[in-house]
């Protein structure tokens, strides 16, 4: 699929990252030490993985609640089923696996045996969208779509290691089943600068701007605040609203700041462009009768994506720092 | 107040009688049904409930409660019967079996009636779940058990294996499996569709504590379910119950296999007559 070339073999540090753009601090575990943080008071908040506790950062739980970690083996479907019984007698479990294989893997599991009877489960996705090189097997360019379309279900991409503490403390609070995606390993501090407060179903405009507004979700949004400050050394104004709960979907603020006049309407995510967060905005904006200077998607083609090293495929899908902005100035 | 005086035989026997008379009242309302798995399991539910069962059916949420998990769904006709009979439902609603708003869905649902834990229906569900709520039991050190209700068919579901696999794993020797093993499933022969023998061996490779019984004999499902209680062994249990697709009825015992009965009013009437015949006799 690939064209050959004569560069040198990418590392595997590029295969699999957090994607931290340049200039960001970072925090490790960001929510393996906040699960720690909410579990010293809370003895409900149960753990559990399928074989993946050390790539989804709650062994950092697991190491220091021995005894309220449950270890399923690779068997996710019965992860997802148990997690919804242990809910059922009271407890509150966080079930974490890579993203592919809570969507793709476990869906009937999570809709009947957790969704439908309002089974208090926070289901934990590693690996979001194209956060590794490893092929299909392990890009979740799917999951929000999947799991949009489940009732009952919210829905939630952070966008760094701010939104992942915050997220996770107010899933805990939430009375009900949540899917959310993570960023693991060392990850981003983006949002601390910009006075911003997770809530669940809650968008927040992070910057004003008069040409563009980038509505965004996960770390796209930290890609569309590093793309508004390179647009802006060109004189391009770029709004930010960014919107980590992909359901419920915050449709007032979307509206709000989409029928502003005048400015093109770009939505970012880490995902493929069918049934994520743009056409979702799409639908909003469509019901509501709101009709936007443009509209353009930055997301993730519908197609099984390439392997190989993040940096590389970030620039090759377009969700990369660099080729964001010269979309956005292309379609300007 | 919980149960605390369990049935035994001659009372069982009368008991598993209604059972299978409010299947019936059910079926009838739809003029089809599952109603042949109904009064194949009839006994097993009525020793499982009357017998077996630590519960109070005015309070389904109490706490200390035994657990029951009907992982076949399309079973709610049977579960609906003896919810009824052992005092969750009154007999009265049983005409509203499968009718719009009816608390009495045709595919067993948790939201929906009284004395159900969870929604089945896609089947697998079952063992899993058990393993979870025997989890969360064992964390609470409530002494309760988890009885986990599903059919032959069912056994060809991977995340049932899985659950078995965890169930031993995690020595959970608090979830009672229960099998329906009446040979019938949606497409034909369950032995021919996907055949799971030998049974008894592959349980008890995975772990498990296993009985297989005839499941239409009612002292012989009395002891089966008093081993599987007072079981000392850190392990699972699993009952896996022989039962004759329309056990009770004649005619529907005899005729040709079928995972779904369709019939006419009049078949009813004859239904009732030859349930009351096989009592009597």
């Amino acid at each position: 699929m690939n064209v050959p070339t004569n560069k040198a073999p990418v590392a595997a540090a590029t295969i699999m990252s957090s994607s931290v753009d340049e200039g960001y601090p970072t925090r490790m575990a960001p929510f393996g030490h906040k699960l720690v943080e909410l579990a010293r008071h809370r003895p409900e908040i149960l753990g559990m993985s399928a074989d993946l506790a050390k790539y989804t950062d709650i062994h950092i739980f697991a190491q220091a609640y021995p005894d309220r970690f449950y270890q399923m083996g690779m068997s996710e479907q019965l992860m997802a089923t148990a997690a919804g019984g242990l809910a059922k007698e009271g407890f509150i479990p966080f079930a974490t696996t890579y993203a592919t294989f809570a969507a793709r893997r476990c869906y009937d599991f999570i809709s009947q045996g957790v969704a439908e009877q309002d089974a208090n489960v926070k289901f934990i996705g590693g690996l979001p969208g194209l956060t590794t090189g490893y092929g299909p097997s392990h890009q979740a360019t799917d999951d929000l779509a999947i799991f949009r379309a489940m009732p009952n279900l919210t829905v939630i991409d952070p966008c760094d290691a701010v939104d992942v503490e915050q997220m996770t403390e107010a899933v805990a609070d939430h009375k009900g089943p949540v899917y959310m995606r993570i960023l693991r390993g060392a990850v981003p501090v983006v949002l601390d600068e910009y006075n911003y407060r997770f809530q669940i179903g809650k968008a927040a405009l992070l910057r004003g701007g008069r040409d563009v507004l980038v509505i965004s979700t996960g770390f796209m949004t930290m890609r569309a605040l590093d793309a508004a400050k390179d647009l802006q050394k060109d004189s391009v104004d770029v709004a930010v609203l960014h919107v980590p709960t992909l359901k419920p979907l915050d449709e007032v603020a979307i509206i709000r700041e989409a029928q502003r006049p005048g400015r093109l309407v770009v939505v970012a995510e880490n995902h493929s462009e069918i049934g994520g967060l743009g056409e979702a905005v799409a639908g909003s904006l469509m019901r509501a009768g709101v009709h936007p200077a443009g509209f353009r998607q930055i997301a993730l083609p519908d197609a099984f994506l390439d392997a190989g090293s993040l940096p590389v495929l970030q620039d090759r899908y377009g969700i990369s720092r660099r080729v964001m902005g010269d979309s956005i100035r292309r379609w300007l | 107040m919980s149960q605390t005086n369990r049935l035994h035989n001659s009372d069982l026997a009368e008991r598993a009688y209604r059972v299978r008379r409010n299947a019936l009242i059910m079926a009838e309302v739809q003029g089809q049904g599952y109603i042949a798995q109904a009064l194949g399991v009839s006994d097993v539910l009525a020793v499982t409930y009357l017998h077996a069962m630590t519960h109070r059916p005015e309070q389904p949420e109490w706490e200390d409660r035994d657990r029951f998990l009907l992982s076949v769904g399309h079973y709610g006709i049977a579960h609906y019967a003896i919810l009824t009979e052992a005092g969750y439902l009154p007999e009265e609603e049983l005409v509203t079996y499968g009718m719009d708003d009816s608390r009495l869905p045709m595919s067993g649902m948790y939201h929906y009636t009284p004395g159900a834990e969870m929604s089945g229906g896609s089947i697998g569900l079952g063992l899993p779940m058990a393993v979870g709520m025997g989890l969360g039991l064992k964390r609470k050190e409530n002494p309760a058990f988890v009885y986990a209700f599903m059919g032959d068919g069912e056994l060809a579901e991977g995340p049932t294996w899985e659950a078995a696999i965890s169930a031993a794993h995690y020595k959970l020797d608090n979830i009672i499996a229960i099998v329906d093993f009446n040979r019938i499933q949606a497409d034909g022969p369950s032995m021919s569709v996907m055949s799971t023998e030998p049974l008894i061996e592959k349980f008890q490779a995975f772990g498990f504590h296993v009985q297989r019984v005839n499941g239409n004999d009612l002292p012989a499902l009395v002891e089966a379910f008093d081993t599987a209680r007072n079981h000392t062994g850190a392990q699972p249990r699993i009952i896996i119950c022989d039962t004759k697709l329309g056990s009770g009825v004649d005619f529907l015992e005899n005729r040709e296999k079928s995972h779904f009965v369709r019939m006419d009013g009049d078949d009813w009437k004859r239904a009732h007559a030859a349930l009351d015949a096989w009592r009597a006799a």
